[in-house]
């Protein structure tokens, strides 16, 4: 394993897990969302109603489209990387 | 003994409207409220609890009607509904999946509906605030079954406050009840545990009798 595949590595594992932080921060949600309920008060009669409101919460399915895509991007580097130093190796000799 | 008979009947029919509870309000006899979709005040949400997610949905389609005597609560008749397509999670993908015929297949089963039928257990919060259990028929995914909210209820006569929402003595309802989804048919094999066997709905609504 040459130095750009160890760096490459390293930035893949720090994608993937920056994204589970993101995901536990948000509140381990299963699905993203762009929309969630809050309660609103009806001051006429004292009762609550919900009302939608725009709010982006980062799911479990947008960490799993980072990590597949980092992993897919990882794997092509790693492979790239590794034919430049064989092809670098025959051209020395 | 006839006389006795005849008193005990009039005692009876005397301490019936006696112990009646209703509002205590300007308006008296038979009062026909409508609520129509407003898009705010106006809503049924549901909400299901899981280890893995929590689940909620709000429509604000929903409407229909309800007469009662104003003196005697337990005679309330009525028709709640809201358009299955109207359902909506927050959740793109899972809006259109609750729709679809492995859920509640609004195509086919296209409205949920509450058919009161009588109200029991009625308690009097204030001259114009009721709580009570509405008894009626609650029809979702083709399946008709009985099933008791509780609600409360408060009604406002009509005032220069009441006009800056609608003309009209105002009813505002609030009310609670819960389902199992076994109960209408809703499987949710491929979906697993991810939402609760028991679904708890909330039903808020505003209507005027003009």
């Amino acid at each position: 394993m040459n130095k750009r595949q160890k760096l490459t590595l390293l930035a893949g594992a720090i994608i993937i897990i920056l994204a589970f932080i993101i995901w536990f921060y948000y509140g381990a949600q299963l699905f993203t969302k762009t929309q969630v309920l809050i309660e609103k008060k009806d001051e006429l009669f004292g009762t609550t109603y919900k009302e939608w409101q725009n709010k982006f919460i980062w799911g479990l399915d947008y960490t799993m489209y980072i990590t597949g895509a980092t992993v897919f991007i990882c794997a092509v580097l790693f492979f790239v990387f590794r034919k430049k130093k064989e092809s670098l190796n025959e051209n020395n000799s | 003994m006839k006389i006795i008979v005849k008193l005990a009947v009039i005692l009876l029919f005397y301490s019936t409207l006696y112990f009646a509870q209703g509002f205590k309000v300007k308006a008296d006899g038979q009062q026909t409220f409508t609520f129509k979709p407003d898009g705010v005040n106006n809503q049924a949400s549901f909400y299901s609890t899981t280890t893995l997610e929590d689940v909620q949905g709000l429509t604000k389609e929903i409407g229909g009607n309800v007469n009662f005597l104003t003196s005697d609560f337990s005679t309330i008749k009525g028709e709640i509904s809201f358009p299955v397509v109207s359902l909506n999670t927050g959740i793109a993908k899972q809006s259109k999946d609750l729709k679809s015929e492995s859920w509640l297949n609004a195509d086919k089963y296209p409205v949920i509906s509450f058919k009161i039928k009588k109200a029991v257990n009625i308690k009097q919060l204030a001259d114009n605030k009721i709580q009570a259990d509405v008894i009626g028929d609650f029809s979702l995914h083709g399946v008709t079954k009985e099933d008791t909210a509780t609600a409360t209820i408060t009604y406002l006569d009509e005032s220069p406050l009441t006009q800056q929402r609608m003309p009209g003595d105002l009813l505002g309802v609030q009310a609670k009840f819960d389902i199992n989804l076994s109960d209408y048919n809703i499987k949710h094999l491929l979906l697993g545990k991810r939402v609760a066997e028991k679904i708890d709905i909330t039903v808020n609504l505003v209507g005027s009798n003009k």
